[in-house]
């Protein structure tokens, strides 16, 4: 469904990524691990066309997506968790869901979507009319999710979403993840929490200092010293 | 010496004798008064692009110092001081209000700082408006013995002290600083450059240059309402000169007073103002597409130039 | 007693209506694009220029004008955006805002002069058969074209408000604002969003200038006048507050007059206390009265 090939990124004079790849099968749920800064969260920007590649290519489904900006790589059924999760602080948990599915295929179906978010995350239909910026971390975590799926993507990436949430948070998060795979969405997560990582994909990549590491199962990671120290340490 | 620098000097020594035999050449009066004008742009552009061009400050209230160095100078010579005092008066008195503006208006980053000094700048338009409305006019006697000829060489003077002052000043440790926190004033701080010191310290050069050239302007002018050199048109038709010629060298102004001046002429006659639109358009397209202005134009057409004729060169002989 | 007061005060208020729909439109271009366009003055200037040809040459009503004064200032803000400003859209925010400020200045430059050429330097107005009516109330004499103005100046400004808050496309815009990343991650076209900003705010300003020219007067060098204003109450009530714009506006309107009312030869120094105000604010309290605390 996804394909990477040797993509070169970088930010004004410094690159970021050398020749990164990397493959996502539909229905699967692969993980992006590695170190802080090795440049899992550029990978991400440069799918979502925050970021434009400087060599390489992103394949979608066949499409080339080089070229096109962040709301047509929307509309193509790629959505993005940011890291923090980044959601509308001003606007209440209602509204920031109904923009989620701003394009227009999503908006068509809308209602059910908020259905299916409102299930999936009852906490959030409690908080239906409350302010987003009120929210509690995990919460607004969960929102920023709610927000995303709101699109309807084929392909959810999720950066850091265990960032800064108790344990227990963690858990109930991650859950969810492997629930939205279950019913469908594609996923690709990074995660610097590189066990609880592992413990939901079944294939992962590890990126180090901008550059495609390795690849394998669960088993085959371990041989990496910087799964192994996270996993150990 | 280098070839390059010999060179150098030796074109700089024959423009000036060619600016100062300019007058006695051609006793045209009207070319003179051109020339004046061309010069007092250069002198204006040139103290602007201390501030603007090589520490990054947009001032857009130059004009106040301008003004106030006219006001001053105007008044004390006016009143019987000898003309150099009221020179130097002017540009002192134009240092005071660039102190006194200096602490408080840097404490605004990037464009608050342009608008800050674009407001002060109109305090001292609409205020000098309101307490000084009548024209100023030459005493008779001044009137008598007015020659035109003692105001070229001042104007003239003053912009080659103007010039070289700021050439001087871009070629030292302090121009090197002021180019660092133009660049990145939160890594310059990190190596220990004061960034307030040097913004005050080109604010109050530039101030001082404008004052002088306030002063020459007072001189220069039978009859003028003292508002007149306070007015924003002149800190903007200064700061565009420099964009247009090049902000951050020292020909830029110089260039881009004379391209106003003559580009003025030139339309004068067929479409007055048309030459303001133009300017406009020029302005906007140097902002937009080259940051450097002429100066930078011309430099890279010479590169281009260089590596076509190194093209040849490397080429077999037929 | 109250009279020369009262009236003064009024006189104030409705003056400063007008300065706040001017502010809120640089508000509007400003706080969602961060284009810093200081020919704002001069497109307002465009609106009544506007007007009062549809009203000289086509004996068009200016309050019936409005819907070809605002297409007009929409094509021209169209057409200014995509020419000019769009390339601007990628810098980082302080080159942005200081390139802008440069072209801003250009384009007053080259729209001042264009204005002068078209129609003189004479002060124009509209004076239509009802300029002069006037209702008297508490003794206070108020114009009655300046009462339509400050009416049309509340119902814009409502109606911008309710778009931004009501309207999915207007809570697309609140969220650009906001982060413009999440925003575009969540499918908004941001290049839309900023066209359409630009669009709005140049619309106010049209809007705004066809209203002076009925309550008061226009001439080409007018734009740099209403630009400085329109910065003043846009840095007195704070971005990001339609509302607390306005309120910065009529609070700059009332502060001339009261200080043109108090001060001995005052009505000159109208503009220095507005400038004074300004500055104070920039230094001591960059947020405005009514924004939030940015750094």
């Amino acid at each position: 469904m996804l394909e990477i090939r040797e993509l070169d990124a970088g930010y004004s004079d410094l690159q970021a990524l050398w020749g990164v790849s990397l493959q996502v099968q539909e229905g699967e749920l692969v993980a992006l691990v590695g170190p802080n800064g090795a440049g899992k969260t550029t990978t991400l920007r440069v799918i979502s066309g925050l970021l434009k590649a400087t060599s390489g290519s992103v394949r979608f489904q066949g499409c080339d997506l080089g070229r096109e900006p962040p709301h047509r790589i929307v509309e193509l059924g790629i959505s993005q968790v940011l890291e923090g999760g980044r959601v509308f602080t001003g606007m209440s948990v209602h509204e920031n869901l109904e923009l989620g599915a701003f394009p227009a295929k999503a908006r068509r179906v809308r209602a059910q979507s908020l259905k299916w978010v409102y299930e999936m995350f009852p906490r959030l239909e409690e908080r239906k009319h409350q302010r987003a910026g009120t929210l509690s971390g995990g919460e607004r975590q969960m929102l920023a999710i709610g927000r995303a799926l709101m699109a309807r993507p084929m392909l959810l990436m999720l950066d850091e979403p265990s960032f800064g949430l108790a344990p227990l948070m963690v858990q109930q998060i991650l859950d969810m993840i492997v629930e939205i795979n279950r019913q469908g969405v594609t996923i690709l997560l990074v995660e610097q929490n590189v066990r609880a990582a592992l413990e939901l994909a079944r294939r992962g990549y590890v990126i180090e200092n901008g550059r495609t590491a390795g690849e394998g199962t669960c088993d085959n990671l371990m041989d990496f010293e910087c799964v192994r120290s996270a996993y150990l340490g | 010496m280098s070839r390059k620098l010999i060179v150098r000097v030796a074109l700089l020594i024959m423009l000036l004798a060619f600016l100062a035999l300019l007058p006695v050449v051609l006793k045209n009066d009207s070319i003179i008064n051109l020339a004046i004008l061309v010069l007092l742009y250069v002198m204006l552009s040139s103290s602007w692009n201390i501030l603007g061009g090589y520490t990054g400050q947009t001032n857009l209230g130059h004009a106040a110092f301008f003004g106030l160095g006219s006001l001053a100078t105007r008044l004390l010579w006016i009143s019987g001081w000898p003309l150099a005092l009221s020179l130097l008066a002017g540009g002192f008195v134009a240092v005071v209000l660039a102190l006194l503006i200096g602490f408080p208006a840097f404490r605004l980053r990037g464009v608050y700082f342009a608008i800050g000094t674009l407001a002060l700048g109109q305090i001292l338009f609409v205020t000098v408006g309101n307490v000084l409305p009548q024209i100023s006019a030459l005493p008779a006697k001044y009137l008598a013995s007015y020659e035109l000829l003692p105001r070229y060489y001042l104007f003239l003077g003053l912009a080659v002290l103007i010039v070289g002052v700021a050439s001087v000043l871009v070629h030292s440790r302090l121009g090197l600083g002021m180019m660092a926190v133009r660049e990145e004033e939160d890594a310059a701080e990190s190596l220990g450059i004061s960034a307030l010191r040097h913004k005050l310290l080109a604010l109050c050069a530039s101030a001082f240059l404008a004052g002088l050239t306030g002063g020459a302007f007072a001189f220069y002018h039978v009859g003028y309402y003292p508002q007149f050199p306070f007015a924003p048109v002149w800190t903007f038709d200064a700061m565009m000169m420099a964009y247009i010629g090049g902000t951050g060298t020292i020909e830029g102004p110089i260039i881009g007073a004379l391209f106003y001046v003559v580009v003025k002429e030139l339309l004068a006659l067929k479409l007055v103002e048309f030459h303001l639109i133009i300017f406009g358009i020029l302005f906007i397209l140097v902002v937009l597409f080259l940051p450097g202005g002429f100066v930078e134009a011309w430099k890279r057409v010479r590169k281009a130039l260089a590596r076509q004729l190194k093209s040849f060169q490397s080429r077999p002989s037929p | 007693m109250l009279g020369p007061i009262a009236q003064n005060l009024v006189f104030g208020i409705l003056v400063g209506a007008l300065y706040g729909l001017a502010a809120v439109g640089l508000s509007m271009v400003f706080g969602v694009t961060k284009f810093l366009n200081v020919a704002h003055g001069e497109l307002l200037m465009l609106g009544g220029y506007a007007s009062f040809w549809a009203f000289t040459l086509l004996g068009v009503d200016p309050f019936l004008s409005f819907p070809s004064t605002i297409l007009f200032l929409v094509i021209i803000g169209v057409v200014l955006y995509k020419v000019l400003f769009s390339r601007m859209v990628k810098l980082p925010e302080e080159l942005k805002i200081r390139n802008t400020l440069l072209i801003g200045f250009g384009l007053s430059l080259i729209l001042q002069n264009l204005a002068l050429r078209l129609w003189t330097a004479d002060d124009r107005g509209v004076t239509t058969a009802y300029s002069g009516w006037a209702i008297t109330l508490l003794g206070v004499r108020l114009p009655i074209v300046r009462l339509a103005s400050l009416g049309i100046a509340l119902v814009c400004l409502l109606a911008l408000h309710l778009f931004l808050r009501r309207t999915y496309t207007g809570k697309a815009i609140r969220a650009t604002v906001q982060d413009w990343e999440a925003a575009a991650v969540m499918g908004i076209d941001i290049h839309k969003v900023y066209l359409l900003s630009f669009v709005l705010g140049v619309a106010l300003a049209g809007i705004a200038g066809t209203l002076v020219s009925v309550g008061y007067s226009i001439e080409p060098s007018m734009g740099l006048h209403w630009t400085l204003k329109a910065l003043i109450v846009m840095v007195l009530g704070g971005l990001g507050s339609i509302m607390g714009t306005f309120v910065g506006g009529i609070v700059l309107g009332v502060t001339e007059s009261a200080a043109s009312y108090l001060i001995p030869g005052g009505g000159t120094y109208r503009e220095v206390v507005g400038l004074v105000l300004f500055v104070l604010v920039l230094i001591l309290r960059p947020q405005g009265l009514f924004g939030a605390k940015e750094r």
